[in-house]
């Protein structure tokens, strides 16, 4: 057990998470008759879902600094729409329009931000006037009709990676090489890491952990290279899915490793503490609001690539999907708990019970009710385990046994 | 026993884990007396209220309650309430957004035909508050009165109820000097209308102003009870008793070896956010020299908190006029930030609530104040974290796991180095400690106390703000004594004695033997 | 507390096990392993039609069918005959509802790719919205029928049975006048005008057919439209709701006819019809002549005892039928039925089964119904 944990690092129950979801796949994948686990289906599993994974990350801020953004998908479908008008009439190329999309989702953030840092209304509240006001918004642009979105937009919405190279690898090329990188990142901040501590701290750790871990991540990322090297003939990898591995590097190191996640963190958990750590609380407000509404600019335009047009329904409820995510990734209504990584996990969860239930020809009335249980389940589990002291069932099971080897 | 006693108090022991909070404390109260109840924080007046009042209920208690000839078992505040016993806090109660009179019939309402009788109840507040002297209307949203005002509909909501005997405590440490001169007023002839009254206070001049009798109570125990006449009041018999116990070897030898001036305060003048007009810091000047500690000494309410919140970086309260000046240069600190890089550090005597994030692990509480520090290439470096967390950790004598461990996880003591490491990375120049050694136990103050020392020898100047006057005595070089946001007296070691501090702080007469500033 | 907790969390969790075990038993489970991926061939630029199942494909295929939700009787009644007629003709069915999300609708239409299935009907939310996912269809060798709407912006698409739309919007606009000159006696009336919802392609043709009729009677007079608002965008209900056009029957009776009387509202569908009539009767007027569509068994009801004047039949039957046939058709390896209506998508020009449409009004409906036991109950 003392193995397991130093392989996977001190705390165990973010990996309930990835257990489930593993069974998930497995289940669905023997219950479809192998459909689940196949290089297209995946592929549709990215595409489909990285707008909302990309919600659930900022959303993820919002609520670790104890807020709650409820227009986001408003200011989805508003952008969407902003960008498919201005390149259909006003003949704007694609990149224009979507730099002014991106413009308006920061002038959007600036907006809710404004009212949330300076005049000190609840997030709730201002982003509830904004979910009215930009829903309202997309529909007077659009006259209610649907836009036709710059095709070439379909390339970040639903495209894959170009083939190139020799085939005799047998996969994508593209998709090799992404996951060549990834595995060889990975050695690389792994050892930088143990190096550096060792360096500082004069501790060496033992190698065998670190061995185990580069197995274990090197062969999730071989499978992964294989799923999605080998399907179709001109699929890969595909790019909604690389924008939004992008994402979750960039923001899991703001949050972990900048002062202004550290931020984050202190004003959700304890507001007063953080103000008087030398904290601007409203700076941080702000920028998180901001941050988010660049977010929901960035799926609402990858998600009129993929439909190919903008509709004025566009991101009705896909706050609520976002919202989601996060909290079956273990955020904490309250604010200050919750990772980007547990997030994405949970964002998987609902995509993967979504996807598996469909390929299972359940509809979606009986999808919905099996969604809103595991919710509960899960933000139950998690209650659970904070009235039981803090830690998980699991790690509880493990801190008993160490403890009492410590103290002899 | 001739007297007519309307509440004897028996025996009274409440132990919490262990500790005992009231020891053995037996209170007689006269009908139609005002009894007063001073001790110094702490010393246990607040929980002989609770269990008076059935906050704490009967059997959670040892000793009796006779009150009007009966033995009392109190369940609950209901109970008491039902008996016409009435507690007013010192934190108001009522809700701001409702009328006077839905306050004071707030669940007690006067019921007719399953509605409530607006017309009766209005009737009523008007009868009550006329009765008062009061002039407002009885539709008045609580929000609109002033806090005097409010602390007389608090009165006249415990009327409304039959009172017989009201408890109020520090009833006028929200107020200025106006509204408890009126307030006291009022407490005094509601003996006219039978009311027996308690007033916990440690105003001497209250005290002295409207009491029939006194008792004092000290570490649990009631140190003694004696009639007074009114207006006569033996402050030094008083104060005497409050503080009357020796400073025993708890406090590590020292001898401090005071510099330069390093951080001085002129004329601070600061409002209160919630009162407007209402001055929590009224023109305060000080200095600390490094290498110096500094003892605030000060009762609740008295303004320490608010005036070193006020000084680190304007953190509480409205900046009025005053400046800061750090090693002989003005320095402007509008925000907390700019604060902590002028070398200023506070730590705060709310741990919970303002000194520590309880979800943080104790590496990251850590290097909170002073990320920058921990940077590399823009990154946090979880190395760097580590190691500075690890040698704090050390240097403190912090007891832990590993510094990857929660602070929730720590003992008091614990935390409350590990807040001490939180500040003492930054490398302040001035130290801010308000109440250091709150909730900790004693071995673990005395670490705190040698570590205090320490901090001074390297040269910083540090402010020490305690309730606890045996501490203040012991670590501090100097003593500035507040007393309702002003600063009172200033005292050097050698000089300063227990009886002096406490006529000081509580702004008697005879204050004189201090330098007044 | 402990206890509660767990107990709550086994039933919650248990439930959610439930449901999912009940979904699957009941769900079209598919003993066919054969990955679309592994049987498409590298077509990305093949004609649409003629090379997709050029040799048909098994009697006992998958069959897909996106509807876009199940909240209007017609859905939930193209999804049963669906359900029943693909399975009696001896095919697998997956028939499976959106909820009226788009994204909800991609994803179905994915899944039903991953499934193999070999003909998706899809009744689409939005029809511009399903680009993307309809050409991975088309890659892997689908056949792509729209149903009841239009699929825009897409080469994804090898036909659509729907009722004649500019027909059906002729049809409501004749028996609007036919009611007027019937019910209200000699003109000029007063008349206003309700849109369908903007993103279905299909309304702003009802609109425009309705228009060919009524626009000449506004022009030389014989028909007033009181509120002046004759364009398409003003007279819309977003999402066909049918709350949406109430609120606005509501203000358009409190602003302009507080001293008039209304004689006739053109509706583009029977709930729209029903929330007019109701909005018209809480003002206090006399119920005016109000056109409908899609006979719902509410609508045939009031049509019946005289409250909505007419409404059009589009019987769902008749448009599942065709659908089948198509299928059929398809899986014989005949291809595409050939049809002289094509309509251009904004991508390709698309073939286009028109049905024609029936008027229904209390003189024709039993006539109308006679086939149709469940609605003959409601002409009582």
């Amino acid at each position: 057990m003392r193995a397991i944990k130093k392989v996977l690092g001190g705390d165990l129950k973010q990996y309930a998470m990835i257990v489930v979801l593993c069974s998930l796949i497995i289940i669905f994948n023997i219950a479809s008759g192998g459909k689940m686990v196949t290089p297209s289906n995946f592929q549709n599993l990215l595409s489909g879902n990285a707008y909302v994974l990309i919600l659930a990350i900022g959303m993820l801020m919002v609520i670790v600094v104890g807020h709650i953004d409820l227009a986001v998908g408003s200011v989805a479908g508003f952008v969407g729409m902003i960008v498919a008008i201005s390149a259909r009439d006003f003949n704007l190329p694609w990149g224009a329009a979507v730099l002014i999309g991106l413009a308006a989702g920061v002038i959007i953030g600036a907006w809710q931000g404004f009212f949330l840092a300076k005049l000190g209304i609840p997030g709730f509240i201002t982003t509830l006037g904004g979910m009215m006001i930009f829903r309202g918004a997309v529909i007077w642009i659009s006259k209610s009709i649907s836009v036709p979105a710059p095709p070439e937009l379909k390339f970040f919405g639903a495209g894959y990676l170009p083939e190139w190279g020799p085939a005799w690898t047998g996969l994508n090329n593209s998709t090799l090489l992404l996951g060549i990188i990834a595995f060889a990142a990975f050695i690389w901040m792994e050892g930088n890491g143990s190096r550096r501590k060792a360096k500082l701290t004069g501790q060496r750790g033992e190698v065998w952990p670190s061995a185990i871990k580069i197995m274990l991540i090197g062969a999730v990322i071989g499978y992964a290279t294989y799923l999605f090297g080998s399907g179709r003939p001109g699929t890969s990898f595909p790019v909604p899915g690389l924008i939004l591995v992008i994402l979750i590097i960039v923001y899991h190191t703001i949050t972990e490793r900048t002062p202004f996640g550290r931020h984050i963190y202190a004003v959700g958990g304890n507001k007063g503490a953080a103000a008087l750590s030398g904290v601007n609380v409203k700076k941080v407000y702000f920028l998180t609001m901001l941050n988010m509404s660049l977010l929901a600019a960035l799926a609402g335009i990858m998600f009129i690539g993929r439909s190919t047009a903008a509709g004025p329904s566009d991101g009705t409820s896909w706050e609520m999907d976002a919202i989601s995510a996060v909290f079956i990734g273990g955020a904490a209504v309250s604010g200050g708990i919750g990772t980007v990584r547990a997030t994405m996990i949970g964002g998987l969860v609902m995509a993967v019970l979504n996807n598996g239930l469909m390929l299972l020809g359940v509809g979606a009335d009986r999808t919905q009710v099996i969604k809103g249980l595991v919710l509960l389940a899960a933000v139950a589990f998690d209650v659970y385990n904070k009235t039981q002291g803090k830690s998980s069932i699991i790690s509880r099971l493990f801190q008993k046994k160490e403890t009492a080897a410590e103290t002899k | 026993m001739e007297a007519d006693y309307i509440l004897q108090m028996r025996n009274i022991t409440k132990t919490f884990n262990g500790i005992k909070a009231l020891d053995d404390v037996c209170l007689d109260v006269k009908r139609g007396d005002i009894h007063s109840i001073c001790g110094e924080n702490g010393a246990g007046k607040s929980t002989l209220m609770k269990v008076l009042s059935g906050v704490y209920p009967h059997g959670s208690y040892e000793g009796k309650i006779i009150y009007q000839g009966k033995e009392a078992v109190f369940k609950d505040i209901k109970e008491s309430e039902n008996a016409g016993i009435v507690i007013i806090h010192q934190e108001l109660t009522m809700i701001p957004e409702l009328s006077v009179t839905e306050n004071i019939f707030m669940g007690n309402e006067v019921v007719k035909n399953c509605l409530i009788d607006w017309e009766a109840q209005r009737h009523r507040v008007t009868e009550l508050l006329v009765s008062m002297g009061l002039n407002v209307s009885p539709d008045t949203q609580i929000k609109h009165l002033g806090v005097g005002q409010q602390q007389l509909v608090e009165i006249a909501k415990a009327l409304s109820k039959n009172v017989k005997l009201l408890i109020l405590d520090e009833p006028t440490s929200a107020l200025n000097e106006e509204d408890s001169a009126n307030l006291l007023r009022l407490i005094k002839g509601l003996k006219e209308r039978g009311i027996t009254g308690i007033m916990i206070s440690h105003k001497l001049n209250e005290i002295a102003a409207i009491s029939d009798a006194v008792t004092v109570i000290r570490d649990g125990r009631v140190i003694e009870t004696y009639p007074v006449v009114a207006g006569q009041v033996d402050e030094d018999r008083i104060i005497r008793s409050m503080v009357g116990r020796s400073i025993e070897n708890r406090y590590p030898e020292h001898v401090s070896n005071p510099k330069e001036v390093m951080f001085e305060v002129q004329n601070w003048r600061v409002e209160d956010p919630r009162i407007p007009g209402r001055l929590i810091c009224k023109d305060v000047s000080f200095n600390v020299r490094a290498g110096e500690v500094v003892g605030f000494a000060g009762l609740m309410g008295a303004g320490r908190t608010e005036l070193m919140r006020s000084l680190f970086g304007k953190n509480y309260g409205i900046y009025q006029s005053g400046a800061i000046s750090i090693k002989g240069e003005k320095v402007k600190l509008n925000s907390v930030e700019a604060a902590i890089r002028a070398g200023l550090a506070y730590v705060s005597e709310d741990r919970k609530n303002l000194g520590l994030n309880l979800l943080d692990s104790i590496a990251k509480t850590t290097v909170s104040a002073n990320l920058r520090a921990v940077l590399r290439n823009g990154l946090i470096d979880p190395a760097l974290e580590y190691k500075v967390a690890e040698e704090y950790r050390k240097a403190l004598g912090t007891k832990a796991a590993s510094v990857d461990a929660g602070v929730s996880t720590l003992s008091g003591g614990n935390q409350q180095k590990v807040v001490l490491a939180k500040w003492l990375f930054p490398e302040p120049d001035v130290l801010i400690l308000d109440e250091p050694t709150r909730g900790i136990d004693v071995g673990a103050k005395f670490e705190i106390y040698s570590l205090i020392h320490k901090f001074a020898d390297q040269g910083k100047a540090v402010l020490l703000v305690s309730s606890e006057l045996p501490e203040l005595l012991g670590m501090s070089d100097r003593i500035y004594a507040l007393f309702e946001g002003a600063i009172t007296g200033m005292l050097s070691r050698g000089e300063y004695t227990q009886e002096l501090l406490m006529r000081l702080m509580t702004s008697t007469s005879k204050a004189e033997g201090g330098e007044k500033k | 507390m402990k206890k509660l907790f767990k107990t709550a969390l086994a039933a919650t969790l248990s439930l959610a096990l439930a449901i999912s075990l009940a979904a699957c038993t009941s769900g079209g489970r598919t003993e066919q392993p054969a990955s679309p991926a592994a049987s498409s061939t590298d077509s990305s630029n093949a004609a649409p039609d003629t090379s997709i199942n050029a040799n048909g494909f098994a009697a006992d295929a998958t069959i897909g069918v996106s509807l876009p939700w199940l909240g209007t009787q017609n859905w939930q009644e193209a999804s049963d005959m669906f359900k029943n007629q693909l399975e009696t003709a001896g095919f697998k069915a997956i028939i499976q509802a959106a909820d009226n999300k788009v994204p909800q609708q991609q994803s179905q239409i994915e899944s039903m790719i991953e499934n193999g299935a070999k003909v998706i009907v899809v009744g689409p939310i939005d029809g511009s919205q399903l680009g993307t996912v309809l050409e991975k269809a088309k890659d892997a060798g689908i056949a792509v029928i729209g149903y009841d709407r239009l699929l825009e912006n897409t080469t994804g698409v090898d036909g659509v049975v729907q009722f004649g739309s500019i027909e059906t919007g002729r049809l409501q606009g004749q028996a609007l006048l036919d009611g007027l000159a019937k019910v209200k006696g000699a003109g000029p009336y007063n008349i206003e005008l309700f849109g369908g919802g903007p993103a279905d392609p299909n309304a702003p043709n009802f609109f425009k057919g309705a228009m060919e009729i009524l626009q000449p009677k506004i022009d030389d007079g014989a028909l007033t439209v009181v509120s002046g608002q004759t364009d398409f965008t003003q007279c819309a209900t977003l999402d066909w709701d049918n709350a949406k056009a109430q609120s606005r029957m509501d203000s358009i009776l409190s602003g302009f006819y507080s001293d008039k009387e209304i004689h006739g509202v053109l509706s583009p569908n029977d709930g729209i019809a029903r929330a007019i009539i109701t909005a018209s009767e809480n003002a206090g007027q006399q119920i005016p002549v109000v056109s409908g569509l899609d006979a719902e068994n509410e609508s045939v009801e009031w049509v019946w005892s005289g409250r909505q004047y007419s409404t059009v039949a589009k019987p769902t039957d008749v448009l599942v039928a065709k659908t089948i046939e198509i299928i059929k058709s398809l899986q014989g390896g005949n291809g595409m039925p050939a049809t002289d209506v094509k309509a251009n998508n904004g991508k390709i020009d698309v073939n286009i089964y028109e049905l024609p449409p029936v008027v229904v009004t209390k003189d024709n409906a039993k006539e109308i119904f006679a086939n149709d036991p469940a609605r003959m109950e409601l002409l009582k």
